[in-house]
């Protein structure tokens, strides 16, 4: 007994050491060393069979060696990803401490207030249809959401949206020391009287589209409308007279004065 | 095109002139050559050839001159440093301007090439302005006796005062401030505004690191931040940023623009401007020449209405008046000799910028210009002429088509060094990084400088994603982290490492042979070698 024991530890001991050196010679590529895959578009993969339903067989041993991905059938059909559904009237009641949290969560992501915020997730910069697959409309998945793009008409988003660092540098500590502290965010904007609808605190070029933040069902916790029903917004909450800059114009374009008939100065007529 | 018979013959008859360099001294002016003779010239270069000397393949050769010979389409080409930073930068950009002659691709809209230079303010505050070494404002040089009288009667200055010999360009400038005094290194105080020298010279070790230790030898750096250039400064001087001055600036698309300081400087950091005008002054009181007109009095003197001198070299009085209107006023002047007209400053102030030539309407308003030398636009094309590049290098009103002969690379790979080294920038960091380095969000996305390799190449040399390699060309060594397939995916045998790093400058192992008329260095290739840490040499 004793001997079979000595002989099984005797192979795991040589293995080892066999092991070791295989594992500190040179020789050995990281997987993650020269990886071609990392680029390959799924979709490109030619295993797929002329029948677009069936699936090839694989044996065990070509598994590691071949691209998994959706079948041709399943490509060929646009398929939207289920979304939880939204309810326009729940009421909407962010205690303060969940507005507090919610703020600094968004700051954290910025250099400062108005600065573009980055991209808190890997991306593979290939094109910008990929970012607008997820933030054109916004997105709900596995307890994660895309925020809406508020400014479709702006490509090429990682000229301003800083991404995460790629793959090799992410252990760099990257920390900068600043004592820079850019505006505070704006809370809320000016009323005329208490009840009245409050102004708009931030300019509005590049945030056309209010719901990106403050609404439906991909806006930011904390900064929903009570009254997302109402579609509006400009309607009732004036832009902000100081940040929303038109150009300046002597003539402010208003209709021409009505041709109204009037009765001539001095022919009886009260004045 | 011209074996296609497709180029445009009615454009290049009506205005372009061909020409090449001349035999024995080439100048960037060149001589004029026949139109057979271009042609003569240029039959060689058959797309083949072409292969066989650049690796472009020949189908790609063909399928441009295909796309350039249809006049239907309109082409704009536009190109940053990787067409200018070499030692034959100005023979490939006047070979692209000459494609577009050709072909008639110029003048309309959309249908030009431009060269994507104008970062504030490499086109209006060194082209423009002419504070290059051999040149004078609005397109004047040093060398022409009647542009140096110009700017005398301009300035008020003694008649000769300005000297006909340009002073060194940038390499030259830091050789010879590097070298010792004895051995005829004959610059002894360096001024450094606006620019990172310490970064971004080529081949630092011979061109900067070398000032080390020179007692006699005084640099004086101005900047926002401590860059590589301020760790061998004798003397450094905190300046304003862009928003904490008033300031003016002119872009590559000929936009000049005007600002206002909008927040106070930190501590003791001043205007580059003022830091200027207070050293000239200086001088003055000290009795240099240099800095007294003919009557005696300081250059950069502003007086108030009631004729006394404003004191603006003392920074408490420098912002008692607009420095900058007085300046640029001046600046005006000179800017009508080659119809680069300038507007009044205060125009600049309502307009969101404006184009030159900016000309002023019979209804008094100011016109900028959107199409040069296009007589639907320009206001100082012929009438008639529909197209006309008046002040060419001919003075004809025609265009240049150029023919250059090519020019192997002044360094290739060879045995010892076999890769080809090609440096540039990234999209999260401007040039060396000084601002964009402080900001937590760029640098986390960028937070190294790199080396990006082929994966074959990789491969090859068993170097692993996001090892630590040495990079060492004749010149100097860098450690870098390696990027494989990064972003760019260098083909097999080149390497990209991007400069904006200070802690790591692969401008130690950059070549600094140069254009010959355009002074850029060779920054976009040279030989190196890319050896494991373990195998390399300590780097410097």
């Amino acid at each position: 007994m004793s001997r079979v024991v000595t002989i099984f530890l005797s192979c795991v001991i040589a293995m080892a050491v066999i092991g070791f050196f295989i594992g500190i010679g040179a020789g050995v590529p990281k997987p993650d060393g020269i990886n071609e895959s990392s680029l390959v578009d799924l979709r490109s993969t030619d295993s797929a069979v002329v029948d677009s339903k069936l699936v090839p067989a694989l044996s065990y041993a070509d598994i590691a060696s071949t691209l998994m991905g959706p079948t041709k059938a399943w490509q060929a059909t646009p398929q939207n990803l289920p979304q939880p559904e939204f309810d326009l009237y729940t009421k909407v009641e962010p205690s303060e401490a969940e507005k507090e949290a919610s703020s600094k969560l968004r700051a954290s992501r910025r250099a400062y207030n108005g600065a573009p915020p980055i991209i808190p997730h890997p991306v593979e910069n290939t094109n910008d249809a990929a970012c607008y697959a997820c933030h054109s409309g916004g997105v709900k998945l596995a307890g994660l959401k895309a925020s809406v793009m508020s400014h479709e008409y702006l490509a090429n988003c990682v000229q301003c949206h800083a991404p995460m660092a790629p793959a090799p540098f992410q252990s760099i500590d990257a920390t900068v020391e600043s004592t820079f502290v850019g505006l505070p965010a704006p809370k809320e904007g000016k009323r005329a009287y208490k009840g009245a609808p409050p102004t708009i605190p931030h300019s509005r070029w590049m945030r056309e589209n209010c719901n990106a933040c403050h609404g439906g069902p991909h806006g930011w916790a904390g900064m929903e409308s009570t009254h997302p029903w109402r579609t509006n917004c400009v309607q009732c909450h004036a832009p902000s007279a100081t940040l929303d800059q038109m150009p300046e114009s002597e003539v402010v374009p208003m209709l021409p004065p009505l041709d109204v008939v009037t009765a001539k100065v001095g022919a009886g007529t009260p004045q | 095109m011209i074996a296609n018979d497709s180029y445009d013959k009615s454009f290049v008859e009506k205005h372009c002139n061909f020409r090449g360099a001349e035999a024995d001294t080439p100048t960037l002016q060149g001589e004029a050559i026949s139109e057979e003779e271009f042609r003569k010239r240029i039959a060689k270069y058959t797309p083949e050839h072409v292969e066989e000397l650049s690796g472009v393949p020949a189908e790609k050769s063909r399928m441009l001159g295909e796309l350039f010979g249809n006049h239907d389409i309109r082409i704009t080409s536009l190109w940053c440093m990787g067409m200018n930073q070499h030692t034959m930068g100005t023979a490939i950009n006047s070979l692209v301007h000459g494609v577009h002659l050709l072909s008639g691709h110029f003048g309309r809209p959309g249908d030009a090439p431009t060269s994507l230079t104008g970062q504030p303010s490499a086109c209006g505050t060194v082209r423009e302005v002419g504070t290059l070494a051999h040149a004078l404002p609005g397109g004047r040089v040093v060398a022409k006796p009647e542009h140096r009288e110009q700017c005398e009667e301009f300035w008020n200055l003694r008649p000769g005062s300005i000297s006909d010999l340009p002073g060194y360009h940038t390499v030259k400038m830091f050789e010879q401030f590097t070298k010792p005094t004895a051995e005829g290194g004959d610059i002894t105080t360096l001024f450094v505004q606006v620019t990172n020298p310490g970064q971004t010279l080529p081949n630092l070790n011979a061109l900067f690191n070398d000032k080390k230790g020179l007692e006699d030898k005084f640099l004086i750096v101005s900047d926002v931040y401590p860059t590589a250039t301020t760790q061998l400064a004798d003397l450094i001087l905190p300046a304003a940023l862009w928003v904490e001055k008033n300031g003016m600036f002119g872009n590559s698309e000929r936009r000049t623009q005007q600002w206002f300081k909008m927040v106070d400087p930190p501590g003791e950091a001043r205007d580059d401007c003022w830091m200027t005008i207070a050293i000239a002054h200086k001088l003055f009181e000290m009795g240099h020449e240099g800095m007294q007109d003919k009557n005696g009095e300081f250059i950069f003197a502003i007086k108030d209405s009631d004729g006394r001198e404003i004191p603006i070299w003392q920074f408490e009085h420098y912002y008692d008046t607009n420095v900058d209107k007085h300046l640029f006023e001046e600046y005006r002047l000179f800017s009508t000799m080659k119809h680069k007209n300038l507007a009044p400053y205060d125009e600049y102030v309502t307009a969101r910028g404006l184009r030159w030539p900016v000309v002023q309407q019979d209804d008094g308003s100011w016109r900028e210009t959107r199409y040069r030398f296009s007589e639907f636009d320009d206001p100082f094309v012929t009438k008639g002429q529909e197209f006309e590049f008046y002040h060419s290098s001919s003075n004809d009103g025609r265009a240049q088509i150029w023919f250059h002969e090519y020019a192997p690379p002044p360094e290739v790979p060879d045995d010892d060094y076999p890769m080809w080294l090609c440096t540039g920038r990234v999209l999260e960091h401007w040039h060396t990084g000084t601002l964009t380095r402080r900001l937590s969000p760029l640098n986390r996305a960028m937070p190294t400088a790199y080396i990006e390799m082929n994966s074959e190449d990789a491969k090859a040399a068993n170097i692993r994603q996001g090892e630590k390699v040495v990079i060492e060309s004749r010149r100097g060594t860098c450690e870098l982290p390696v990027w494989i397939d990064g972003r760019g995916r260098p083909p097999r045998g080149t390497v990209f490492v991007p400069f904006f790093d200070e802690t790591k400058l692969i401008n130690n192992c950059t070549l600094e042979a140069h254009d010959p008329f355009s002074k850029q260095p060779d920054f976009k290739k040279c030989a190196v070698r890319v050896v494991k840490k373990s195998e390399g040499k300590v780097p410097s």
